[in-house]
């Protein structure tokens, strides 16, 4: 039964893919169904491990469905259906529609393959097919070119998470002689810390490549090309959060290693925090989620790396609700404006898009931390968890990051939906320098669109239920604990946690007055009467005085693109066209020019090109001489 | 007598082909094709079956023995589906003689590798070199380049005639591929040979600093020729140090193997690099090759177990992608008319069905997990790894991060962005153009899902 909730989606791909032509609007139905039937395939297999065949010797793959794959399953398929759904609006009209669903389905059968393998090769090929299907889909608009180099960049740091754990399955497999994750678990406690350290680096570069942690985040912000719902099922929803997948799988590692649990939760923590300062400093209403995205996977990462497991993938569970809501919510309002996504020249779309309004007010609720929203409780687990094992700075960094996150997410909120319309204002005077507007060619706009509303706004409205009520699933005590902790507590038996000098309740009183802090601060500068009036030049001022280190993401781009990408082409260019011809091949490049046809060609190879050859092949076999006189000579 | 006939029907049917009008399309791409597709038949069904026709015993004993090993069987499977692939698309002037030409490729290669008998072995090896020649010099761009294929890679095959001449006087018999009696030559003079035959492989493969004549040949040669020559042709070296250098010499390979292993990983880094910064389509691919054999190399150096059956597994893979590549890229040039990288551009829109075969060939070529390259590095690197060379699998490393570069940035040069206006629109590929591809297509799939089929027939030299 696992196999086959695996394999629907792969086969709805390979349908979409090979009749797409045919089945033209039936292909987004063919898809969710697909989706959909997996759900009920993953809800019906529960739990169990069925083994499938051996891919080399030595070499058994198997499937395994526990707990924690249990979640991971249930939110791709079920979150992965309704975005299925929106999509069959989004994208109807498009040039590539059944392109667009073969894509997202063989995403679903990737990601499904990640989180149900029970062995390391398996995990890396589903690693690396979430990776193509992401490239696929950033790259969905092909003949822009912003979206090419998006979907290169996304697939090239991808692949540097994806030799990092190439690395870290070499020191396992070489030294456990085991691919199974299991029998690796059981016997990790005989490696030793520097060898255990090593494993634990490797799969976390992984990790913060898939999951754009800093310094390997900067593929996301870019990621925003593809379509939204694109953004809402991969890059917010699921794939990005493979990497908290990977820690929270691999716990029996990092439990014994606490110099690799430090190295992932301080990444966690600066990327939260990084992140959330970027995020209050964009105006393009995806990049904001995206850079909240990211923020909020620090806050997960930071959560299973100090060891706070179910705190960690509490806040995936909830995040992939209110995340997908709010770029579901965010693409309602994209798809009705014609394709704008600045916010600067939104405003005042409360009256005008309901459903959008309050999608986006309750997935601001949630994400803020308010309290009774599911945000809340998952992100209150992972600020106390951080002091419950012993990293005081981390829980302050969780504290500070919560009110950034109140302030640039009611940001958006206000800018957005308060205040006149100004989409008929000139760019120029809410301070838009750019030339041309992010309005695309190929977006399905207003005058393709004919599917019937409630496709779009159907999963919008649903979304609404697990963003509010999901995090009741956390509540609970010390006496008596809450339903997720019950259920986790046998996939994670890490060690006891100390006793904390702050009370948990005092905990959460501090971030909500911290987040309040957050939220008035944008309320003030956004929200009262007097901003609302002066919404256009308070946007422009705002505009073109925002400091360059943040309009330049830190300049991480730049460091590497200077570092790295000019650097393999500089190595390169020498390689190509100083040794090579200059070194190697000097003599033999210029008899090759001056033979001019095959008359001069024999007659060269009587002077110059026979000179030359013999001239090479000297070399080569002086090399061997060199190299025998030197090892010493034969001797019988 | 089944590995007679996989060397025998291609040489006489190209040599009857020249009874074809000069002119001639339809009746000589048939003829080839049911040659080739034979063969391919052949091949997987003679595995066990041997022939053998004595030769001489003095000065020392060498005989016509033909038969397929472990390894050589997977190369003739290759061998002859490249072929079919290569016969099928050919698209150039003058048809019939190309066709004649894959033909003897095919069949002195088919011998190459089916030889049990080092003397045929090294007859062989200067015989295949004769038709890339020959092609070379009729549709290359200009001579020099087949002189220089030519010569680096006769010189080559001299110092290899040398060093199995000097083997038969040593051991009596050069009857000894894939013989399990025979146990390795313990002579003072076992290095020196030794050093020829790998003079001889380095060359072939090619590896650095030996490599200098591949890029101009694979640029030059038309595509169905290169397919073969990339795919095939260049694995000749790699099944002779397994088959040869690691199975005759096993102590004196392991002395000298750190060599090889340094030469492996710079060509693996030198290639990748310089693939980064190519314009031409074809360059790309064919410094890329430089780079993926270079693995190779590595993981037979790296004499761990794991690492050789992983090194099957890539040898087979990069034939399958490489041919592939090469073929697509012919198709390509066929209908843009220009291979730069610069002008290029958007043919997904224009021809969906080749960017998706272009797609599965530079995914494969870079790795990507589920198709068959992947199954080989990952499992070579394992086995570098363990066998010590830790450093050289990390800076393995380095060049998949730099093949994911370079390949896609071949990839969508060519066939994402926006429609360039001054490319000609053709049509998308035809069934026959697809028939070509499709064989390759598959293999791809079901040993990247599969690669467990390449080594379940068993292993015959450990």
């Amino acid at each position: 039964m696992i196999l086959v909730a695996l394999l629907l989606p792969l086969a709805g791909a390979a349908l979409c893919w090979a009749f797409g032509p045919r089945l033209r609007g039936a292909a987004g139905w063919l898809a969710t169904a697909a989706v959909g039937l997996s759900f009920i395939a993953i809800l019906v297999a529960g739990s169990g491990r069925e083994a499938l065949f051996t891919w080399m010797p030595g070499f058994d793959f198997g499937l395994s469905l526990d707990r924690l794959s249990l979640l991971w399953s249930v939110v791709i398929t079920g979150v992965g259906c309704l975005i299925h759904l929106y999509s069959i609006g989004y994208m109807h009209g498009d040039r590539g529609f059944a392109r667009f669903f073969a894509y997202m389905n063989f995403f679903i059968f990737a990601m499904l393959l990640l989180v149900l393998s029970d062995n390391w090769v398996g995990l890396l090929i589903g690693w690396g097919l979430v990776g193509l299907a992401s490239y696929f889909l950033i790259g969905y608009w092909f003949d822009r070119p912003s979206a090419v180099a998006a979907a290169r960049k996304a697939f090239v740091m991808n692949v540097v998470g994806d030799v990092g754990m190439m690395f870290a399955i070499f020191l396992l497999v070489a030294n456990l002689h085991t691919i199974r994750m299991s029998d690796a678990f059981a016997s990790a406690a005989s490696l030793s810390p520097a060898l255990l350290y090593a494993i634990c680096f490797g799969l976390f570069v992984g990790a913060a490549a898939k999951s754009a942690q800093v310094p390997l985040h900067t593929w996301l912000p870019d990621a925003m090309e593809g379509p939204t719902p694109v953004s809402a099922l991969i890059h917010a929803a699921t794939m990005v959060t493979a990497g908290v997948y990977l820690v929270a799988r691999c716990a029996p590692l990092w439990d014994q290693s606490a110099s690799a649990q430090m190295l992932v939760g301080t990444i966690g923590a600066l990327t939260a925090i990084s992140a959330a300062i970027l995020g209050a400093a964009q105006w393009d209403i995806k990049r904001i989620l995206a850079y909240s995205t990211m923020s909020q996977i620090g806050y997960m990462i930071m959560g299973v790396g100090v060891g706070a497991y179910a705190g960690g993938i509490a806040h995936f569970f909830t995040h992939a609700f209110f995340k997908a809501q709010l770029f579901l919510a965010s693409g309602i309002i994209i798809h009705a404006l014609g394709n704008e996504q600045d916010v600067r020249l939104m405003g005042g779309l409360r009256k005008r898009m309901p459903l959008a309004f309050w999608g986006i007010l309750t997935g601001v609720l949630a994400i803020s931390g308010i309290p009774g929203f599911s945000g809340f409780f998952s992100k209150d687990q992972i600020v106390a968890g951080a002091l419950a094992h012993g990293h005081p700075y981390m829980y302050a960094v969780g504290i500070v990051t919560a009110g950034i996150t109140a302030y640039y997410m009611f940001r958006l909120f206000f800018i957005t939906f308060l205040g006149e319309y100004r989409g008929n204002v000139d760019p120029a005077s809410v301070g838009i320098t750019r030339e041309t507007t992010n309005a695309a060619p190929h977006e399905p706009g207003d005058d393709a669109h004919h599917a019937p509303a409630w496709i779009m706004g159907l999963p919008v409205a649903l979304l609404i239920i697990p963003t509010v009520l999901a995090g009741w699933l956390l509540f609970g005590s010390d006496a008596s604990p809450s339903p997720w902790s019950r259920f986790f507590a046998p996939q994670f038996a890490g060690p006891a946690t100390a006793a904390v000098p702050i009370p948990d309740w005092l905990t959460t009183a501090i971030t909500f007055a911290v987040v309040l802090i957050g939220i008035g601060v944008a309320a003030l500068r956004y929200a009262t009467s007097a901003a609302r009036a002066d919404a256009v030049a308070r946007l422009r001022s705002e505009s073109l005085n925002m400091p360059k280190v943040l309009t330049h993401q830190y300049y991480m781009d730049a460091l590497i693109n200077f570092v790295f990408v000019r650097g393999a082409r500089l190595l390169g260019a020498v390689f190509g066209r100083i040794v090579d011809p200059f070194v190697i091949d000097g003599a033999v490049r210029e008899s090759a020019t001056s033979a001019q046809s095959l008359g001069t060609a024999v007659r060269a190879l009587q002077s110059g090109l026979l000179r030359a050859y013999a001239f090479v092949i000297a070399i080569g076999a002086g090399c061997f001489l060199v190299y025998y006189l030197v090892t010493g000579l034969p001797h019988r | 007598m089944i590995p007679l006939l996989i060397i025998l029907l291609p040489l006489v049917v190209g040599v009857l082909l020249y009874l074809l009008p000069r002119e001639d399309v339809a009746v000589s791409k048939i003829a080839g094709a049911v040659v080739a597709a034979a063969t391919v038949g052949l091949a997987i069904g003679g595995r066990t079956e041997e022939w053998t026709w004595h030769w001489f015993a003095h000065p020392f004993v060498a005989n016509f023995h033909f038969g397929a090993t472990f390894l050589s069987h997977w190369l003739v499977v290759l061998l002859t589906l490249c072929t079919f692939g290569a016969v099928v698309s050919t698209k150039v002037a003058r048809t019939r003689s190309m066709i004649a030409s894959l033909l003897f490729l095919e069949g002195t290669m088919a011998g190459l590798f089916l030889t049990r008998d080092l003397l045929v072995f090294a007859l062989f090896w200067d015989a295949m070199l004769l038709p890339v020649f020959f092609v070379l010099l009729s549709w290359g761009p200009h001579p020099s380049i087949a002189w220089r294929y030519f010569l680096y890679n006769f010189a080559g095959g001299l110092v290899l005639l040398l060093a199995v001449a000097a083997f038969g006087a040593l051991v009596g018999t050069t009857d000894v591929i894939g013989n399990p009696a025979y146990h390795g030559l313990t002579s003072g003079w076992a290095p020196w040979i030794l050093a020829g035959l790998a003079f001889a492989f380095l060359v072939k493969t090619p590896v650095w600093p030996f490599h200098t004549w591949m890029p101009a040949t694979y640029e030059g040669t038309p595509s169905p020729m290169v397919a073969v020559v990339s795919g095939v042709q260049s694995k000749a070296g790699l099944y002779g140090f397994i088959a040869i250098s690691l199975a005759l010499f096993p102590q004196y390979f392991a002395r000298e193997a750190p060599v090889f292993a340094v030469l492996g990983v710079v060509s693996l880094l030198y290639g990748a690099f310089i693939a980064l910064v190519q314009s031409d389509i074809k360059l790309v691919v064919a410094y890329s090759s430089l780079s993926h054999l270079g693995l190779v190399l590595l993981a037979i150096a790296s004499l761990n177990h794991l690492a050789i059956e992983g090194a099957v597994v890539y040898i087979v893979a990069h034939g399958l992608f490489s041919a592939l590549l090469f073929i697509v890229l012919g198709y390509v040039e066929e209908r843009e008319e220009t291979r730069s990288l610069g002008k290029l551009g958007g043919l997904g829109w224009k021809n969906p069905r080749l960017t998706g075969a272009f797609c599965v060939a530079a995914l494969a070529a870079l790795g990507l997990p589920g198709l068959a390259g992947f199954a080989g590095e990952l499992v070579i690197l394992i086995g570098v790894y363990e066998s010590g060379y830790v450093w050289a699998a990390i800076l393995a490393l380095v060049a998949i991060v730099t093949a994911s570069a370079y390949f896609l940035r071949l990839l969508q040069g060519a066939t994402q962005g926006p429609e360039v206006a001054d490319l000609p629109v053709r049509p998308d590929l035809t069934w026959i153009e697809g028939l070509a591809l499709a064989p390759l297509l598959f293999a791809l799939f079901y040993f990247g899902v599969y690669p467990h089929a390449l080594l379940a027939s068993g292993w015959l030299h450990p």
